[in-house]
């Protein structure tokens, strides 16, 4: 835990991207053609150390396995403080909660490497390898080639330190950053007004997110007294026990429930909605596609979106704490999966259908993290790391598609594309069998772990016998016991729930009812065959039928070059292979068991053995081959150009083409509104404030032309004025003579 | 005087003179009537500012015997009168005939008081020349008949009133300044420094109207004591004529001869 | 005679003649009636100085009379002077025919309700003939009215 290579090593990942975007910046225009190098060798030279972090991890995780008492649960992390960014002395905290006797508010850039970052950072890197090497492809010829790859190595950067950091404020930081990079890359052909406007609204739609942060931030400060992930020894011994840390971690009473409990999980909740396009903040990412597809691929598919997982997974023992606030998190997943996949139906553009596609699988992840257990999870993780694979691959198969039809992406356009693209479309079925969840592809298997994560929590007597193995996780053990830490944060924290009945035991909450999960495993089940029916509405309405091809394609129409289908391969047989042998060896799951957050008694406590649910795994795979059937019936072959299955729909047509409306609410309730507030204080302003500045100028004009007035060029009246002011001053002079 | 209106202070005689006197002023000046109504203002206007200067002389002071009083009364009012015509009349012509008679009223005034010489240099300099001059020019100027310009005058009621109050100011100084003794009436010292004479006939020479070397004495004043002042003063009249003749044969080369040399 | 009385005596005529002449320049509007009170401000003054002098028994008043005179003289000259230059451009010896210096937006001030020139009733005295009348051209040698 305390060796220092992989912590250098650590550093070095995001380091690596930051090198080549400033090489970038400044020899960028210089480069021309040959951009993408720093990028691409930046990125990849942390896609590399982050494999290597990534295996030395889970050899940590194996050895601390074997070593300790198997019974109790691994925790495995490694911190390393780069320096003290800002530190304030005395700062103000409420009486009840001083931080183990320090008033100090200090904010270290601190690194924490541990299994769940590590796999975040391989995920990243990795795909942002691929999607770099991809774009020396696509983006070819384009006059912002340099640009584009600064912001690439940016985001990326900007990526691992946000997965990497210990400490909520530089979360937020990151967040913010990821952010800006996203508003960068949509609106990279700014000119195009659409992509202006669009980049516009994601950065707006994400601030409402951000807002949520910066509150939860607060509250977690008022709260905890710190912002650390990590537990901090002071100069003096003193111990700072970390938000995240394995002091408070072991605590059974570590962690704030209550109304304070459920606002800071609420609040993260929202800012993971804005971020990770939930409802009602989901409506930036289908119009984020404006940009180029590689960085829809990267941002919009594989990386950015799942920072709000990556947020509400790490925060997982707060969430524990809260049962209404988890049942929260999987309402708005699933509610979101459904609405999405519906939306989704009728969409005739690929990369929207994509777009939407991505909103729904993200809401299974945030149903699954819901669940509150660590197979939910993991679960959740899993589908993070197969979707990134399958995901990235249609993408990056959309763009090929796109850049072979010359920029056109409206399916009703061109048809029967597998006579001209053969790897295309190949690597594109294999991605779209992966989301469809078609055994033995990757999102069967974490599929199924979502349903089953749910399934246990709607029927949990069905799965008593499997729990027999739990309360001997309750036994708390945590690696290291710091002397002091518990008495002081149990002292602490017990003042704080005293004045809350509901604590940090499972005790159920009005939201999180087995009614509750039954209703949303069955939307889940249908949001699934909904996806393997637009997915593979899409593959045939693209790949079957009679070839067209439009006008705007020329002489593009062949297949794309190895830069572009390279990638493509190797996330066709990501996909194909990872979901099979990561489930098959618990590889994931048991090495994010291993995870602090994961760890913690609260969440380790509800580990059930691994077993596959043969009843789901059938229930999951009957609603995917509904799915396709449906597809096929209405677009495979010949029917592809023909008329659409949506005209069985009706009035429903109409609400999911319009996308159930949302954006125009939004419109009304908020946009015009202030439109109109910002033209009545433009109104304001010109009326009232520049009004009274016009009349105050005009008092000395008006007083001007009164006085003016008595300079009439004649002579006699100038000389009465003089007489009369002599007279003025004999009459003083007589006045002071007679008293 | 203030003892004959018994009764009266000597505030509110005073300050129903100005009035009065405003006024008269302001009915005596031309206001662009005609006729009956300006025959009537004329008349009321003399009326109102006899009763002024009555009220004003009432604060004046017995001079002494009644021959010494009577000419003196008869000399200022010959000069008041006049010059109160000479403002307020009409016809400009007859304004500088009226005032060639206050200039006899005032020459008188000053022979009252002592100074023969100026008395007929009054007369001469002023009467003689400079009313001549401004009889040339009305002759050149002026047109046939009243003009316009001369039935109007600029804010009658504001310059009677500024003239009228300021003469009330004046006398009320004039009162409390010759209430009490005369203050250095002597000045043995600058007398004695500078004409070298003796220093007890001074006062009496410029005091005694009928002394036989009077304008000597002045003379001797004058050249003695302020010969640099008689010198520039001879350079201004230099100056005065030659920058006259300047002017005006600029003024015939630019535009008509309306004007020859302005006589000097 | 009582030296104060005639000091006050004299001293009042002097400032009624000066109060008159400030009248005159600040009401009349012809050039030389102003110059004319002008001139006889400058009398009450010399009559004040006079008063002083004698009052005091120092010549220094009369010679700064003296020198009065002498402004007086010069100043009338160039007046004059200036006056008949003024007719020359206006055709009027009217001081409110000079506005040009007044306010820009300031509109000119003109009289208004004037009555029209009124010649006064002046007769000239018949005398008898005597002699035989010359031939003579009657507008040349005789001025109407002044």
């Amino acid at each position: 835990m305390s060796s220092t290579s992989p912590l250098t090593l650590l550093v070095l990942v995001p380091l690596l991207p930051l090198v080549a975007a400033l090489v970038g910046v400044v020899f960028g225009r210089r480069l021309g053609g040959w951009a993408h190098l720093p990028a691409v060798v930046g990125i990849g030279a942390s896609a590399v150390v982050s494999l290597a972090l990534l295996a030395g991890t889970a050899e940590r995780v194996k050895s601390a396995g074997t070593g300790a008492d198997s019974a109790a649960p691994v925790s495995v992390e490694g911190v390393t403080t780069l320096w003290q960014w800002a530190t304030v002395e005395r700062a103000e905290l409420p009486a009840a909660l001083p931080p183990a006797g320090t008033g100090a508010f200090s904010i270290p850039v601190a690194l924490r490497l541990d299994p769940l970052t590590a796999t975040m950072l391989a995920i990243i890197t990795c795909v942002g390898l691929l999607v770099a090497i991809y774009s020396t492809g696509y983006m070819h010829g384009d006059p912002g080639y340099p640009r584009f790859f600064v912001l690439v190595s940016m985001f990326v950067f900007s990526m691992t330190m946000l997965v990497a950091a210990s400490n909520f404020l530089l979360v937020y930081v990151f967040w913010e950053a990821v952010g800006a990079c996203s508003y960068l890359l949509i609106g990279f052909w700014y000119t195009k007004p659409e992509a202006a406007r669009a980049a516009k609204k994601a950065f707006l739609v994400n601030r409402i997110g951000d807002f949520g942060l910066a509150v939860a931030t607060f509250l977690l400060w008022m709260t905890y007294g710190t912002l650390n992930f990590h537990d901090v020894t002071l100069g003096d011994g003193t111990l700072v026990p970390g938000i995240l840390g394995q002091a408070r971690l072991g605590d059974a009473a570590g962690y704030v429930g209550g109304t304070i409990g459920a606002a800071i999980c609420l609040l993260l909740l929202l800012a993971a909605c804005g971020k990770s396009a939930q409802l009602p903040l989901h409506v930036w990412l289908p119009d984020a596609m404006e940009g180029p597809t590689p960085a829809s691929a990267l941002i919009h598919a594989a990386t950015m979106v799942t920072a709000g997982i990556y947020l509400v997974a790490r925060c997982a023992p707060m969430f524990m704490a809260c049962p209404d606030a988890l049942a929260a998190v999987s309402v708005v997943g699933a509610t979101t999966a459904l609405v999405a996949a519906l939306i989704g139906t009728v969409q005739n553009d690929l990369k929207r259908v994509l777009a939407y596609s991505t909103i729904s699988q993200l809401g299974y992840m945030f149903a699954s993290l819901g669940t509150g257990t660590l197979l939910g999870f993991s679960a959740a993780i899993f589908h993070l790391v197969t979707h990134a694979f399958f995901k990235a691959l249609l993408f990056l198969g959309a763009g090929s598609v796109m850049h072979s039809m010359g920029g056109v992406i409206d399916m009703r356009r061109f048809g029967g594309l597998r006579r001209i693209m053969p790897v295309t479309a190949a690597t594109f079925l294999v991605g779209s069998l992966a989301l469809a969840g078609v055994a033995p592809f990757a999102g069967f298997f974490s599929k199924d772990e979502i349903l089953a994560a749910l399934h246990g929590k709607g029927w949990p007597h069905a799965h008593a016998e499997t729990h027999e193995a739990g309360p001997a996780h309750h036994a708390a053990v945590e690696p290291t016991v710091f002397p002091g830490a518990n008495t002081a944060a149990g002292a602490r924290f017990a003042s704080f729930r005293r004045a809350d009945d509901q604590g940090a035991d499972r005790s159920p909450g009005t939201l999180d009812r087995p009614a509750t999960w039954r209703i949303l495993f069955w939307m889940s089940l249908v949001s699934a065959g909904l996806t393997a029916f637009y997915t593979f509405r899409a593959v045939f309405m693209t790949f079957t039928g009679p070839t067209r091809v439009p006008d705007e394609a020329g002489h593009h129409a062949h297949e794309s070059p190895l830069p572009m289908t390279g990638p493509l391969l190797v996330l066709a047989l990501a996909s194909a292979v990872s979901g099979w042998w990561l489930f098959a060896t618990h590889a994931l799951s048991d090495f994010l068991a291993a995870t602090p957050s994961f760890a913690a008694p609260a969440v380790a406590a509800t580990a059930v053995p691994h077993a596959f649910h043969v009843d789901l795994a059938v229930q999951g795979s009957l609603a995917a081959a509904i799915g396709i059937v449906v597809a096929a019936f209405g677009h495979l072959g010949r029917r592809s150009d023909g008329p659409q299955m949506e005209r069985f729909l009706g009035p429903l047509q109409v609400l999911f083409s319009q996308k159930f409306f949302i954006d125009q609410i939004y419109a009304a309730l908020i946009v015009k509104p202030l439109l109109a507030l910002a033209y009545l204080a433009a109104l304001v302003d010109r009326l009232v404030v520049d009004g009274l500045v016009d009349a105050l100028a005009r008092v000395p004009a008006g007083l001007g032309a009164i006085v003016r007035r008595l300079q009439s060029g004649l002579l006699q009246r100038y000389a009465l004025a003089g007489a009369l002011g002599t007279l003025l001053v004999v009459l003083a002079l007589t006045w002071r003579m007679r008293g | 005087m203030s003892d004959l209106v018994a009764g009266l202070s000597p505030g509110m005689i005073l300050s129903a003179a100005v009035a009065a006197g405003a006024l008269g002023l302001w009915l005596l000046l031309p206001r662009g009537q005609r006729g009956r109504a300006e025959r009537v203002s004329r008349w009321l206007g003399a009326v109102l500012g006899v009763t002024a200067l009555v009220g004003l002389a009432a604060t004046g002071r017995r001079l002494g015997g009644l021959g010494e009083e009577a000419v003196f009364l008869l000399v200022s009012i010959v000069a008041v009168v006049s010059g109160a015509a000479t403002v307020v009349c009409r016809s400009p012509v007859y304004a500088a005939i009226w005032f060639a008679l206050a200039l006899t009223g005032v020459a008188g005034v000053l022979l009252v008081l002592g100074a023969q010489f100026l008395g007929v240099a009054t007369i001469v300099v002023y009467a003689g020349a400079i009313l001549v001059m401004f009889l040339f020019v009305l002759m050149l100027a002026q047109p046939a008949g009243l003009a316009p310009y001369d039935r109007v005058s600029n804010e009658p009621l504001l310059s009677a009133v500024t003239g009228a109050v300021l003469l009330g100011l004046l006398t009320l100084a004039i009162g409390r300044v010759s209430a009490g003794p005369p203050v250095c009436c002597r000045l043995p010292s600058k007398a004695a420094a500078l004409s070298g004479s003796e220093p007890a006939e001074l006062p009496a020479a410029a005091g005694d109207a009928l002394a036989a070397d009077h304008v000597a004495r002045l003379g001797a004043e004058l050249f003695g004591r302020h010969l640099l002042a008689v010198e520039a003063a001879g350079l201004l009249l230099l100056v005065a004529l030659v920058g006259s003749i300047a002017i005006v044969s600029r003024g015939t080369a630019d535009s008509a001869p309306a004007g020859g040399r302005a006589a000097s | 005679m009582n030296p104060a009385a005639l000091l006050h005596d004299a001293l009042l005529v002097g400032a009624i003649l000066f109060a008159l002449g400030l009248v005159g320049i600040l009401a009349r509007r012809n050039l030389i009636v102003m110059f004319l009170s002008a001139e006889l401000m400058l009398q009450g003054i010399s009559v004040s100085l006079v008063a002083w002098s004698r009052h005091h028994g120092d010549w220094g008043g009369q010679v700064l009379v003296i020198f009065v005179l002498t402004v007086a003289a010069c100043e009338a000259a160039l007046a004059l002077v200036f006056v008949l230059q003024a007719f020359a451009r206006t055709g009027r010896l009217d001081a409110a025919a000079w506005q040009a210096l007044r306010e820009a937006n300031l509109p000119r001030a003109v009289d208004h309700g004037l009555p029209a020139v009124d010649s006064l009733p002046l007769t000239f005295p018949r005398l008898t003939p005597a002699g035989v009348l010359p031939e003579t051209d009657d507008e040349l040698l005789q001025r109407e009215h002044v």
